[in-house]
This record gives structure tokens, C-alpha cells and sequence, in this order.
């Protein structure tokens, strides 16, 4: 289309161009009345209903029908302002919640189930598939398949308050056994739950456990992500900072200087030592 | 007759008509409604609110040019993206060529100023207002900050948005309100105020495409005015329209806001075209080539404009069948914009092009526009647009539309017409040097962003990540941005600076359209009214400059000491009557600032004061009508030289004031269908309507429809007694048919209040009162009509000859009656059928 | 002798004919569509039903075309009708019309494609 469209430009620019030239043969009024009807009228109409055409033959198979096939794996994206709660459901009944990392299985179709409790979000991975809306009072079903194993990175694609820019999103796509050995690990506690005990002690204790879910502990919030595996991802805070244990204890000391606008309270009443054990305890969860 | 004595007499004519057409000195001056003052404020505020958010422009570019930049804080970017958009589209965008049609359009036409003048200054008042409010709302932090179209839930949640969301309803309602007002001048302008002879095909091309976008305005803004009543009902009272947990859907906003939208975008664009339309032959030295084709795409554009706006909804999930249909009509709609271009280039072709800064801003334009016009092509089709929507493709494309479609064709006008408006020309070597710098910056700017969407970047985003690769692409917008603000800035000196040396020649660009006939130095417009043989007048009818300025065309004279108009026939413009047209008033200022101060103290929940200026609002309203409309003139006909005579007072449908009303109810039905509209919006998409509400019931809405019926057929039955010589009996009449409108308005309001609906429970609840008021309101409307039509039979000022109040009220209560039809039927009967 | 359509129709809407048809067909499509999808009927009498109004809207746009053909003096005169008489005038009604006509005509086509290619109700 690109190309198609660059000659087009081309080529009116350059009739133009002739047109202004001072010295050149005047075109007869009937000979003017042709190129109206057939340039300007009959050669785009012919065009664009080609395009038209190769267009509409190409929607059915772009987003594929749940219903027609009913899928392997159903995987419920949530949009809150400004993080993804991503839950798993597969066909043997189980459900795994997690949060901010999408992790899918190459080859496999994937009905992913998009809403949102507050405002409009929209989910998108451009390397997997076109956007879909995550509109409040409506479930908005995209199946996509991962072609092939990689990272792919993704963002909000609507407008949804202050921190919008920095609602992004990573899918990673693995062959299908790593990924139900990951799924299997996910849906259980981490192993880093017993390590750093200052850290979760605190963690417990302050409170934290009434918005998030760490599995293997008493926190079991559902109002912010669920921090179960917090270590293994590759980012902070959907994509908005590398993730390390300085990274966590800055977000945690202030979610709305990293994220204006985010709905964590700060924790910078408390003491860095404190912070700083939280945040490695966290940092540990694999 | 003897030379001196002819030469007398031209010389009383013109003093008489300089007199009657002076502009107001000192601080009268802001009471003028002739259309020259009008258009040059439109013009002029535009400019301003143009370069404002031109300025909020460049700060987002600052922002953008390099990563994670902290040059501004999430809060502050987001409103300003939001102003930026704000303000393009709806004060600068649509104004601008409110602002043209005013000042020219009587000119082309051969008219001295357009059929309403106060209406035209009360809707620039009402826009100045409104501009001022919405712009200067970021000095306090305070502007609307969910992007231009602010979609609810974001918009409707009071934390987030503050009091910016109204602010921009605020801003949106007198821009509505403007619009509407153009629209009824424009096309009754078009359709009745051209000079004898100048039948529709030989009417200027720009006089066609306003005719078409004043058409489409009135189905267009009707539909967001409809939505900004649910979305103020949500944010004021709590009304659930838009609220997913009550029964609500964000969707209708969509919806409504975008049936609005995408007209809108068309609205902007027609115009400017136009004016290549009128460049573009003078400057080829020949008659426009296609001239059928240009009516065709203007028509063609218009109704298929209205096909389009789900495009705008490719990614919320809607069935791939529904967005097709969308996808169909939107690469239908190249078709006709594509042939404006073929018939420019066939023009140019069948002519000998003679270069100029007019010319060098009109093809740059073009080919802008193109490109946009290409990718345009792209985003209509819904697979490709499921990648680009909503990011920095679709901002590079809606630019290039704009920019290539809009603006550069308006400079080019400004650079055509400046010598018509001031006696001087603007400098082509400056224009050059502005043309180039546009051109380059806006490519330079505009061009990468392409890239920028197509490698994934969101659209409003006030950083974006170092990883992305994003960083020299927006480096080189920002740079772009700041030449192309350079080039803009160039204009703003050319227009400015001092012009000393040579007054512009009579017509320099010898071009042909009739408003080259007026004279710049003077205040009447055109001399005489001409009578027209030709779509180039001053091209092909010997002497008709010299012929009118020798005061021998029509209405030479003024010699009552008003200001006269000729009306004519709609096909044929054969002259039908005088119509006398407003002189300078303090009225439409005072309604705009009255009416003003509801809206802004609405906006601050001020309720206090919203009653008193609601109070106050109808004084300078009433004082409007009652003296300046349906005036009975001292005699029933003048001579309007040439030998010819005509009344002086029409009522009916040949009547201006019956077109006006007639224009003015179909938007308000309009808006009244798009409320019905979001009713069967909610039961398309939940069957169980109700939810278990129960409904007003068929009783009170069916009693509330007769009443209504029976108050129509009173005002029915007034119009004919009067008429027919029974002025007294009609009267009774209007009274019985006001007490009917007042039962009838009282056994509306009473279904749902005896139902016991409470409209923040649910969103049917809601829609049921929402459909209610509205109605009632307009039945009380007709009522102050009904009791008006009586003063004025009583005052001596409707008679049964002259009862232009009286058809124009019975013309309002024709739409009422239906309205109230529908409403009742829908909120009352519908649920049986379920 | 009786006509069934008047000689002339001396009416500046008739421009719109054509557009209007294409504009109703466009609802009908659409909202038809839309409501079933929305209440879950099969799409397959939606399908039928564009195909007949398609066919519906594609006669009334020929019939309008023949008219406004009628109306232009059938081809008798080229644009430009710039002649200040009241046959130029029509003959410019016509011809505009006619142009219209083959607008909506295109238009309408394009409208029904995508009853051909999409069949059921997916998102």
C-alpha cells in the first residue's frame, strides 16, 4: 500500500507541477472533463474497491472465532489504572492469577478475555495481533497464537489517566512445555518465600497483604498485582522500570513520583533498612 | 437628464448609504452586526485561539524530543494535549471558516450583508465567551485533560478530571450554540440572498460547498449536543449513561461523540477547499472545469461524511460485520474528495497557470492533503487499523488532512483576499519565505511520526521509553515543529506589520467572482445589488463594475435609512422582497454574556447565580425579537430601481424568518433523535431494558401527547382565524392552546414522578427523564411563543396581513407535536410492546 | 395525458435522491447487523436481507438516474451549463444528479460487500 500510495503522490505532485509551467500546450476543456472522470473518478473508484475487497477477505482470518474453536488456553487480561491483572484458566480447571507479564505457548491459540473495572484500556501487542478495547461492562475476547518463541513488548493503546504512558506491557512466547512448566510454578508459592523472613515479616505487617496476593503467605489482596513471582519478571510496575531490588524499594517509598497518578499509598514514613528488606524479600520471589 | 443633476443624485445615494452602513466609532464599535466587522473578529479570535494552542503544541514537542524527558509533569502534558486538541478543533478549526463565509459570502453573492445579522453576532460573542473560558482554564491548572474527545470513564470520573471536564462541555456548549447559528445564516443565506439572476448554476462554487456544510452541520453538532446533555446530567447529577454498573455504556458516547466527528473533520476541510475552489480558476485565468463534479463531491462528501464513525471505533470490540459497513463507506468517501483534486489539476490544465503566493500555499496544500488523503485510504481499512489506531500513525494522519486540507488552503485565502479586506497586499516575497518554512517544518515534523505509530508509540503519551528507538524520529518532529512554528510566525508579521506605499488595486489578481466588485474603502459592500448573468461576473459581463458603481444596479439608495437585503427565489433567484436587516445593537452582546453567565456559573455549580442570569438571559432575548423581527413596515412595498417593485413583508414559507425556524427545528430534532437513539441504544444492547424500573406506564404519556395535540391544533386553528380576518378569536385561540401546553408539560413530568423513577438508580430511569424533560422544555418554549404571538396581536404588531409570528410559531409547534409523539410513545408504549 | 412522474421536477431535492437511497441502505445494513449481532440471531437472514435491500437500493438509484438523465436532456448538452436560462439551469440539475447517481451507485456496491465476506458475529 505504501508503495502503491508513494507512485500516487508522485504522480499527482508531478501533473501539478506541469500544470504550473508557463510554457506548455493548453488542454481542451473536453480533454480536461476526461481526466476529472477518469483519473479523479474512475481510476479511484476501481482502486479502492480493490482494496476494499482484499480487505474484507483478509478480517475472518485475522481474529479468529473462540466460539468456531473453542481454545486451549483462556487467559483473562484485566486493565486497571495502571497495571494488567492477567489470569490463567486452563482446560483441565486450573487458575493461576499473576500480573504485568503475559506468558503465552507458541503454536497455541490463546483466547484472551479483555476488561476493565474502571476506565477504557486497550491491550496490545503489536508483534502478536491488533488492539482490542478493555472497556468497563463489556468482556472483549482476542485469540491470538504466538508464531514464534521471543519477547514482545506492548503498551495501553487508550487514553487512561495520568500514568497511560507508562501502562506497558511484555508477552513472552516459550514452546509449550517450558510454558506449562512455568504455569505449573506460577500457580504455586515461590520458592523465595521463605527467604528474607525481616522482609516478609514486614511485609505482612504493614499492611501490604490488604492489596496484593503473595502466594505461600497470608497476603492475599486483590486490589493491586499479585506479587507471587514478582522476581521473575523482567520489569517493575508494567514495564516502567528494569526490575532490582533499589527499583522496588524506590516504587515502594513513593508508587506516584515513579507513577503520577498511581493509587499505591507511599511508604516513605518507614525506615530505608525496613524498605530495603521488604524489597529484597520481594526481589527474591522466582 | 442633464449630467449635474445625475451626478447629484449618485452623490445623495451614496451619502445615504454610507450613513446606514457606517461602522459604530469609539465603544459603539463592539455593538456592529454588519457581517464585514463579525467576520473579521470570527477571523481575528481564531487566529489567536490558533496560536495558543499552537504554543501548547510546541510544548508537547518539547516534551517529546527526547525520552523519558521531565520537562513538564504527567498532569500538566496531559492537559495541555488535551487543550491542544481542544482548541484546534473547536475554536479555531470551525470558527475560521465561520469567520470567511461571514465576510464573504455576501460579497460573492451580491449581497450587502447576510440575512440575519445579529444572530451571526450573537454567535460570535458566544464564542469569544466560551474561547476565553476553555483557554484560559491551564493558567489555573484547570483545563479538561482526558483528551479532545473525552471518553467517559476517564472523563465522567470527577477525581481525575477536576473541574476540566466541564470546562470543556462549557467551551463545547457555546461553540454548539455558534454553529447552529451559522448554519441557519449560511444556508438561508445561500438559498435566499443571492442576486436576481444568479440561479444555482451559476452560483460560486464557494457558496455550494457552504450550502453542503451548513446541511451537514445541523445533522452533525445536533448529536454531540445531545451526548454533552447525558454527559453533564452524569457529571452534575450523577445520571448513569455512561456508567457500566447502573446499565450504562461508554459506547454511547463514542457513538454519539464520533456521528458528530467525523462530519466534523469534513465540516473543516469543505470550506477550506472552497477556497481553492475560488483560487485556483482566477489564478488559471479560466472558468472552473468540473464545476458539476465540485457539486457532486461536495454532496457526496457530505452525506457520505455520516458513514464513517465507527471508524473511530475499529478496536472496541464491536462485531467485524458492523465495522466493515464502516470500512465500506469510509474508502467510499475518497472517491469524491479525490475528484476536488483532479478537477484543480484540470482547471490548471485547460488554463494558464500564472504563479503567486496564493497558488504556492494552495498546491503545497494539496500536496499535504494528499498524502493524508493516502493513509487516510490505509486506517479505513480495519485490519491495518487494528495496528495503527491510537498511535502516532493516525496523529500524522489526522495532520496531514488538517494541515494539507485546512490551514494551508486558509492561508492561501488569507494571501488571496487580503486586499479585499484591507486595500493592501500582503508581501509575496514574505509569503514565499512563509510558504517554504511551513512547508519544510510541517514534513520535517509531521512526516517521521508515520514511523513513530507504525513502531508501536501510543498516542498520548508524555514519555516514552529510551529502549523504544523512538528518540530520533520524535527529535526530528520537535525540530519540524518549531520551523513550521517559525513559518506560522512569519504570516502572523506579513499580516501585521505595517503596510505603508501603495493601496492595493481594484481586483489585483483580476479574478472573476462578484465579490471583487466591492470596495474595500467603503462600508456598504457592493454599490448595487447586479443582476447576474455568469459564474464569472466580472469576467463575463461588460462593465458590471462600473455599471454598479455608477448606482445602477438594485437597492442603489437607502432612502428610509435602513439597511436593505434583496430576497429571491431559490432556483431561479428571481427577487421575491426587501427584507430590512438589522443595524448595530448592544442585544446580541448582552444575550451572549446573559446567556454566558448560566453556562459558566453551571460550570462552577454557582445555582444562585445560574438563576439569576437564567432570569436575565430572556430580557435581552425577548427584547431582540420583539423589536427587531416580524417588523410591520410603513408600507407595503418599495421600488428597488430598474423599474422593479417588491413588499417589503413576507410571512410564510417564501419567508426568511420561516427558513430560519424551519433550519433551527430540524437540528433540534436531530438532537432530539439522538436522544431516542441512546434509548434504543440500551435496549439494543441489554433486552431487559427496565431491569425490573418500572416504566411511567401508558396513562400519563398518552394524556401528556393529546394535550400537546390539542395546545398544536389551538395554534393551528389561531393561524387560520387570523388570517382569515379574526384576529380577536385567534387570540382565544393561543390562550386555550397555551393552557393546553401547560397540562400537557405537567401530565409529561407527571409519568415519571408518579412512577417514582429515580435517575441515578439506573440508566433507564434515567433515559425516561432525559427524554421527558427535553420535551417539556420544548413544550414550555412553545408556550412563551404562544403567549408572545398574543402580546403581540394585542400590541397591534400581528395582524391578520402580517402574521410572520404567528406561521413561525405554528411552523414550531408542527416539530413539537411530533417530538412529542415520538417521546410519549417511546417512554410510554414502547415497554408494552417488550 | 397522465404521467406517472411529472414532467419535471422543478425541486432542488432531487439532488439528493440518490444519496438518500445510499444513506438508508447504509442504516439498514448496519443497524440490522448490529442488532443482531447484539441479540445473538444468526447473521444468515441479515445477509439476505442486505442483499435484497441492496438490490432494492441499486434499482432506485438506476430509476433516479434515468430521471436525472431525463432531466440533463438526455446527454443533449456538455457542461458547462453556464448559461443564465432556465434549461441550462435544469440541464445543470440533471447532469449533477446524474453524476450523484453513479456515486451512490459505487457506493451502495461498496456498502453490500461485506455481507459477502463476513458471516458470522465475531468481534
Amino acid at each position: 500500500m505504501v508503495i502503491a500510495g508513494a507512485f500516487i503522490w508522485l504522480g499527482v505532485l508531478l501533473a501539478y507541477l506541469h500544470a504550473r509551467r508557463p510554457r506548455r500546450a493548453r488542454w481542451s476543456d473536453q480533454a480536461a472533463g476526461r481526466l476529472i472522470l477518469w483519473a479523479g473518478a474512475v481510476f479511484p473508484t476501481t482502486v479502492l474497491g480493490a482494496l476494499l475487497t482484499y480487505a474484507l477477505w483478509l478480517m475472518p482470518g485475522l481474529r479468529p472465532w473462540a466460539e468456531a474453536e473453542p481454545p486451549g488456553l483462556v487467559v483473562e487480561v484485566t486493565g486497571h489504572q495502571f497495571w494488567w491483572e492477567i489470569t490463567y484458566r486452563t482446560a483441565d480447571g486450573a487458575i493461576v492469577a499473576s500480573a504485568n507479564e503475559l506468558r503465552l505457548p507458541v503454536g497455541t491459540p490463546v483466547e484472551l478475555r479483555l476488561a476493565s473495572p474502571d476506565v477504557i484500556h486497550s491491550f496490545w501487542i503489536p508483534p502478536l495481533a491488533g488492539k482490542m478495547d478493555m472497556i468497563p461492562g463489556r468482556v472483549n475476547r482476542l485469540t491470538v497464537t504466538a508464531e514464534r518463541a521471543g519477547v514482545f513488548e506492548g503498551a495501553c493503546a487508550e487514553y487512561c489517566g495520568t500514568s497511560h504512558a507508562l501502562m506497558r506491557l511484555v508477552a513472552v512466547a516459550e514452546e509449550p512445555e517450558a510454558f506449562r512448566a512455568w504455569l505449573a510454578a506460577e500457580a504455586a508459592p515461590s520458592p523465595g518465600v521463605a527467604a528474607h523472613p525481616e522482609g516478609r515479616d514486614a511485609f505482612v505487617a504493614e499492611g501490604c497483604g490488604a492489596c496484593h496476593t503473595v502466594r505461600g503467605t497470608e497476603a492475599d489482596g486483590r486490589v493491586g498485582p499479585d506479587l507471587s513471582h514478582l522476581g521473575a519478571r523482567r520489569s517493575l510496575g508494567a514495564d516502567t522500570l528494569p526490575l532490582s531490588e533499589a527499583a522496588i524499594a524506590r516504587f515502594i517509598a513513593d508508587p506516584a513520583a515513579v507513577k503520577p497518578g498511581a493509587l499505591m499509598p507511599a511508604y516513605d514514613m518507614l525506615p530505608d533498612t525496613r524498605r530495603a528488606a521488604i524489597a529484597a524479600w520481594l526481589g527474591g520471589l522466582r | 437628464m442633464t449630467a449635474p443633476s445625475d451626478a447629484e443624485r449618485r452623490a445623495a445615494e451614496e451619502k445615504r448609504l454610507r450613513t446606514v452602513w457606517a461602522t459604530p466609532k469609539g465603544w459603539r464599535y463592539l455593538s456592529a452586526v454588519n457581517n464585514t466587522e463579525v467576520g473579521v473578529w470570527y477571523g481575528g479570535t481564531a487566529f489567536v485561539f490558533m496560536l495558543f494552542a499552537g504554543c501548547l503544541a510546541l510544548l508537547v514537542r518539547a516534551q517529546l524530543a527526547v525520552p523519558e524527558n521531565d520537562l513538564v509533569s504527567a498532569d500538566l502534558y496531559n492537559q495541555t494535549f488535551t487543550l491542544h486538541g481542544t482548541v484546534m478543533m473547536f475554536l479555531f478549526a470551525v470558527p475560521i471558516f465561520e469567520a470567511v463565509a461571514i465576510y464573504l459570502l455576501p460579497a460573492m453573492l451580491g449581497a450587502r450583508e447576510m440575512p440575519f445579522p445579529r444572530l451571526g453576532a450573537f454567535g460570535f460573542w458566544s464564542f469569544f465567551l466560551g474561547g476565553i473560558f476553555v483557554c484560559g482554564s491551564i493558567f489555573f491548572g484547570a483545563a479538561p485533560s482526558a483528551g479532545w474527545f473525552m471518553y467517559p470513564p476517564l472523563a465522567t470520573d470527577e477525581e481525575f478530571t477536576g473541574i476540566g471536564a466541564d470546562i470543556w462541555l462549557l467551551g463545547l456548549s457555546f461553540i454548539e450554540v455558534a454553529s447552529i447559528a451559522a448554519a441557519v445564516e449560511i444556508i438561508v443565506g445561500v438559498m435566499k440572498c443571492r442576486a436576481p439572476g444568479m440561479r444555482i448554476n451559476l452560483m460560486p462554487l464557494f457558496a455550494w460547498y457552504l450550502l453542503i456544510v451548513a446541511g451537514m452541520i445541523l445533522f452533525a453538532f445536533p448529536p454531540l449536543i445531545a451526548g454533552d446533555l447525558l454527559f453533564e446530567m452524569q457529571r452534575m447529577f450523577d445520571w448513569p449513561f455512561f456508567d457500566a454498573e447502573r446499565g450504562g455504556d461508554p459506547l454511547l458516547w463514542q457513538h454519539l461523540f464520533w456521528i458528530f466527528g467525523h462530519p466534523e473533520v469534513y465540516i473543516i476541510f469543505l470550506p477550506s477547499i472552497a477556497i481553492l475552489a475560488m483560487i485556483v480558476p482566477t489564478f488559471s485565468g479560466r472558468p472552473i472545469v468540473g464545476y458539476s463534479w465540485i457539486v457532486l463531491a461536495a454532496v457526496g462528501t457530505g452525506f457520505l461524511s455520516f458513514g464513517l464513525w465507527v471508524h473511530h471505533m475499529f478496536a472496541t470490540g464491536l462485531p467485524q460485520i458492523s465495522l466493515a459497513f464502516f470500512s465500506a463507506a469510509s474508502e467510499a468517501v475518497a472517491i469524491p474528495t479525490g475528484v476536488q483534486i483532479f478537477v484543480f489539476l484540470a482547471t490548471m490544465l485547460a488554463g494558464r497557470v500564472t504563479r503567486s503566493t496564493p497558488m504556492l500555499f494552495g498546491t503545497g496544500g494539496v500536496a499535504i492533503f494528499v498524502i493524508g488523503g493516502l493513509t487516510g485510504v490505509m486506517v479505513a481499512l480495519a485490519p491495518f487499523d487494528w495496528q495503527a489506531h491510537d498511535t502516532y500513525f493516525v496523529v500524522a494522519h489526522l495532520h496531514y488532512v488538517l494541515a494539507g486540507g485546512m490551514l494551508f488552503p486558509v492561508v492561501a485565502g488569507i494571501y488571496y483576499w487580503w486586499p479585499l479586506v484591507s486595500g493592501r497586499m500582503l508581501s509575496d516575497r514574505v509569503g514565499r519565505i512563509a510558504f517554504w518554512t511551513m512547508f519544510a517544518g510541517f514534513n520535517l515534523a509531521f512526516f517521521p511520526m508515520h514511523l513513530a505509530g507504525l513502531w508501536g508509540m501510543p498516542r498520548r503519551v508524555f514519555v516514552y521509553p529510551a529502549e523504544a528507538g523512538l528518540g530520533l524520529v520524535n527529535l526530528l518532529s520537535s525540530i519540524g515543529a518549531a520551523i513550521f512554528a517559525a513559518g506560522v510566525l512569519v504570516v502572523v508579521f506579513d499580516v501585521l506589520r505595517p503596510k505603508r506605499g501603495a493601496v492595493a488595486p481594484d481586483n489585483p489578481w483580476n479574478a472573476g467572482t462578484l465579490e471583487w466588485a466591492a470596495q474595500a474603502d467603503e462600508t456598504w459592500g457592493l454599490r448595487s445589488i447586479p443582476r447576474i448573468e455568469s459564474r464569472y461576473p466580472v469576467w463575463e459581463q461588460p462593465d458590471l463594475v462600473a455599471e454598479l458603481r455608477a448606482g445602477n444596479g438594485y437597492l442603489p439608495d437607502a432612502e428610509e435609512g435602513r439597511r436593505e437585503a434583496l430576497i429571491t427565489s431559490v432556483l431561479d433567484a428571481a427577487p421575491e422582497q426587501v427584507l430590512r436587516v438589522a443595524g448595530p445593537s448592544w442585544l446580541p452582546l448582552a444575550s451572549a454574556i446573559t446567556l454566558g453567565g448560566v453556562f459558566i456559573a453551571l460550570t462552577f455549580h454557582w445555582w444562585l447565580t445560574t438563576l439569576v442570569f437564567a432570569v436575565l438571559f430572556p430580557i435581552p432575548l425577548l427584547t431582540w425579537i420583539w423589536t427587531g423581527t416580524a417588523e410591520i413596515p410603513e408600507k407595503p412595498a418599495k421600488p428597488i430601481g430598474r423599474g422593479e417593485t417588491l413588499p417589503l413583508y413576507v410571512s410564510g414559507q417564501s419567508a426568511v424568518g420561516w427558513w430560519g425556524m424551519f433550519i433551527t427545528m430540524t437540528g433540534d430534532a436531530t438532537a432530539f433523535a439522538s436522544l431516542v437513539f441512546g434509548y434504543f441504544f440500551y435496549w439494543t444492547i441489554t433486552p431487559d431494558l427496565a431491569a425490573g424500573h418500572e416504566g411511567p406506564g401508558p396513562l400519563w404519556p398518552m394524556l401528556a401527547t393529546a394535550l400537546v395535540l390539542l395546545a398544536w391544533a389551538a395554534t393551528v386553528a389561531a393561524r387560520s382565524w387570523n388570517r382569515g380576518g379574526a384576529p380577536g378569536l385567534a387570540r382565544l385561540a393561543l390562550i386555550a392552546g397555551a393552557a393546553f401546553s401547560l397540562c400537557g408539560a405537567a401530565a409529561g413530568l407527571a409519568g415519571p414522578w408518579a412512577a417514582g423513577l429515580d435517575p441515578t438508580a439506573h440508566v433507564y430511569p434515567a433515559t425516561v427523564w432525559v427524554i421527558v424533560i427535553w420535551t417539556v422544555a420544548h413544550v414550555a418554549v412553545g408556550l412563551v411563543m404562544q403567549i408572545y404571538c398574543v402580546a403581540r396581536g394585542v400590541a397591534g404588531r400581528l395582524t391578520p396581513a402580517h402574521d410572520a409570528d404567528l406561521r413561525n410559531t405554528t411552523l414550531y409547534f408542527h416539530f413539537l407535536a411530533a417530538t412529542a409523539i415520538v417521546a410519549f410513545a417511546v417512554v410510554g408504549l414502547f415497554p408494552l410492546a417488550l | 395525458m397522465f404521467h406517472l412522474l411529472p414532467r419535471e421536477i422543478e425541486s432542488l431535492w432531487t439532488l439528493f435522491t440518490a444519496p438518500v437511497i445510499w444513506a438508508a441502505h447504509f442504516l439498514l445494513c448496519y443497524v440490522a447487523a448490529a442488532f443482531a449481532c447484539a441479540r445473538g440471531i444468526d447473521l444468515a437472514l441479515v445477509r439476505l436481507g442486505v442483499a435484497g435491500a441492496t438490490a432494492v437500493a441499486l434499482g432506485g438509484i438506476v430509476v433516479a438516474g434515468m430521471l436525472a438523465w431525463r432531466q440533463w436532456g438526455f446527454g443533449s448538452g456538455d457542461p458547462p451549463h453556464d448559461e443564465p436560462t432556465r434549461k441550462e439551469r435544469l440541464l445543470f440539475q440533471g447532469f449533477a444528479t446524474l453524476l450523484l447517481c453513479g456515486l451512490s451507485f459505487a457506493a451502495v456496491v461498496f456498502e453490500a460487500l461485506p455481507a459477502v465476506f463476513l458471516a458470522d458475529c465475531r468481534p
